[in-house]
């Protein structure tokens, strides 16, 4: 198969729009330098330049072929270097389709298939007709559940399981904010800031400059704010998620549109995450993750994932418990006495801002409220008993879900199956309190920030039970899904009801 | 469970030397490019480094435990935050076996278990001896492959 022949068009214009901009500084370059004859010589590199492009471009529409069959997906490419590659589908995580609003009114989009190795997109199609994406999508999903490529037409059935309401998509706008914008415009003003206090008359400058930085300030957050919300509204506006088959599929954007698919069975962990206002008003928003790369680090702008923004609390643990059905979790919390340990903590990182605000006061020989932060001191028991009262840990049938965080809490769902190492770990002072913290590490690429699912200072004989109930359901929970692999052509059926229940215990002869 | 090997002791102690080694003579170099030091400070970072590093490593040598279980590779470090990492044999990528240039001096060597996870992803297990080494990469390949899942993440 071939690319879209609109492709070539569209490539050339897309990187043309560069040459052109070389060009036209060439251009007052070179007729700066040469004089009236460096006009037409830039025209000629350009014109040349131009020509390489096309050129380019159409060799590269020529020699890009792909092909899908049964098992792989084969792409043979280059101009310069060729490549030749092989994905096999099993391997496929993710096929994402995004197309802009040039690509839109083309009717060309880009496809591109993710796979657990490494942190780059694994192939992509630059460009293909929008049908032809779909059908790919489509396909590789229909060859993956092993079914006959023949019966095209019916499909499977779709099943909407999540659409973004409009105040929804209004409070996720007016809920975000971008600070790269403020910051660069700031980065840009902080030069003129000596020239405008310049002209400022003497006397009031003082007063003006303070007027004048608390506006800047003002300013920039609102800025932050607007940006914030056009970019959220224009990444989830329409957000849809359903369910096809086994694979969810996604779509969402109001001028790029993404266009996503995700197996179900390459979910690694599900996280909602939720702060004090949000809990409050009860609200929350959900994280799906597979080994193909994490929401946020994703490929191409503001990552193409399936999360869902916001939404109310229970709409988020049913879409979550669709995908995996991990019922109402009934959190077991750490031992009541860490809340002594957490409150110590913040007493002794009070006692150290205190000092060293205290040694700042000694030095510049000015009488700093240094005592300040020593009132904080009064809440800690309060952030301790926070802390202590939003961590948790729960055992269910087939998952592990833990609880962290009070400004930013995340409720993380770890399948059992899915764990790859259970790591359970003391330090000096955790050993002196008689605890540990037990993680789940997964295969997922947003552990690698360190937010793995992990129960946190739970009591040091409850952390050794977890660590070998774990490795136990790990076993089983593989077991039976191994014979669940092994019986592939009722994959379909099992799926909803992949319980642990079975507890064949034996590995394969 | 296993012990390491003994010899594995000079190794760490070697490689604590090292650096202090490093740092006395970036201590002396400071010394005699910028700030005036005291004439014992470099003797001083000398014994403190390795003391700590020797002691370092003999506490690490008394903690360090590793055991292949039935269906887990399991290991116990730490000295102060004691870890427990349990890598069942579903899980395993591939298992290297290597030897730094001090383990070949000493005549030792060490294995390395992969796994498709982020945070535990290698894990090492030194202080074998290389036939050690050899012998626990094949056998742990044995039991991976015996227990091969369809999809190791």
């Amino acid at each position: 198969m071939k690319l879209s022949p609109l492709s070539v068009p569209y490539r050339v214009v897309e990187r043309g729009a560069s040459v052109v901009f070389t060009a036209a500084i060439l251009f007052s370059g070179a007729s700066a330098a040469f004089g009236p004859a460096g006009g037409p010589l830039a025209v000629a590199l350009v014109g040349l330049g131009l020509l390489g492009l096309v050129a380019y471009e159409v060799t590269y529409y020529r020699r890009f072929a792909y092909a899908l069959d049964e098992e792989t997906l084969d792409i043979r490419s280059g101009v310069v270097s060729r490549r030749n590659r092989e994905i096999p589908l099993r391997r496929v995580q993710n096929v994402d389709i995004s197309r802009n609003v040039v690509q839109r009114a083309l009717g060309i989009a880009v496809v591109d298939f993710e796979t657990a190795g490494g942190s780059e997109t694994e192939a992509s199609l630059r460009f293909v007709a929008f049908e032809e994406a779909k059908r790919l999508q489509g396909e590789i999903g229909r060859l993956k559940r092993g079914e006959d490529v023949d019966d095209e037409g019916e499909g499977p059935a779709t099943t909407e399981l999540f659409a973004l309401a409009p105040r929804e998509l209004a409070l996720v706008g007016a809920l975000s904010f971008d600070a790269r914008v403020p910051g660069l415009l700031i980065l840009l003003l902080s030069g003129s800031v000596p020239a405008v206090s310049s002209l400022l008359p003497a006397g009031s400058g003082r007063l003006l400059l303070a007027a004048g930085v608390v506006a800047l300030v003002l300013g920039a957050v609102l800025v932050a704010w607007a940006a914030g919300a056009v970019v959220a509204v224009l990444n989830y506006y329409d957000f849809r998620l359903a369910r096809v088959g086994d694979e969810l599929q996604y779509e969402r954007g109001l001028l790029r549109r993404y266009d996503g698919s995700i197996p179900l069975d390459k979910v690694q962990t599900l996280t909602v995450t939720d702060n004090p206002l949000k809990r409050a008003f009860g609200y929350a928003a959900l994280r799906i993750e597979t080994a193909g790369y994490a929401p946020g680090s994703g490929p191409g702008e503001g990552g193409s994932e399936a999360a869902v923004p916001l939404a109310t609390r229970d709409r988020v643990f049913d879409l979550a418990n669709h995908i995996e059905a991990f019922g109402s979790p009934a959190f077991e919390r750490p031992p009541r006495r860490v809340r002594s340990r957490y409150a110590i903590r913040y007493l002794l990182a009070i006692g150290v801002l205190v000092g060293l605000l205290y040694g700042a006061d000694l030095l510049v020989a000015r009488s700093v409220p240094w005592y300040g932060p020593a009132a904080l001191a009064l809440l800690a028991p309060v952030a301790a008993h926070l802390k202590w009262k939003h961590r948790g840990y729960w055992l269910g049938e087939d998952h592990l879900v833990t609880r962290n965080g009070v400004l930013r809490r995340r409720i993380k769902v770890v399948p059992y199956y899915r764990v790859q190492t259970v790591i359970d770990t003391r330090t000096v002072f955790q050993r002196r309190w008689g605890v540990a913290t037990v993680t789940a590490d997964t295969a997922g690429s947003l552990s690698l920030t360190g937010h793995d699912a992990a129960a946190v200072d739970v009591d040091a004989a409850t952390a050794e039970r977890l660590r070998t109930t774990l490795e136990t359901r790990l076993r089983t929970a593989l077991a039976t899904r191994r014979g669940w692999v092994d019986g592939a052509d009722d994959a379909d059926e099992n799926l909803d009801s992949d319980t642990g229940a079975g507890t064949e215990d034996e590995t394969d002869p | 469970m296993n012990r390491l090997h003994p010899r594995v002791r000079v190794v760490w102690a070697a490689q604590a030397a090292v650096a202090a080694a490093v740092l006395t003579a970036i201590t002396v170099a400071v010394d005699r490019l910028a700030v005036d030091l005291p004439v014992w400070a470099p003797p001083a970072v000398l014994v403190v480094v390795l003391g700590v590093g020797v002691g370092l490593a003999l506490a690490r040598y008394r903690v360090w435990r590793y055991e292949v279980r039935d269906d887990a590779l399991y290991l116990e470090r730490g000295v102060f935050t004691r870890v427990q990492t349990v890598v069942p044999f579903v899980r395993l990528q591939h298992v290297d076996s290597s030897r730094g240039p001090v383990e070949r001096l000493l005549g030792l060597a060490s294995a390395v278990v992969y796994t498709a996870g982020s945070r535990g992803a290698d894990v090492r297990i030194p202080g074998l001896t290389p036939a050690g080494a050899d012998d626990l990469r094949e056998r742990l390949k044995r039991l991976a492959i015996r227990a091969e899942g369809e999809d190791a993440v």
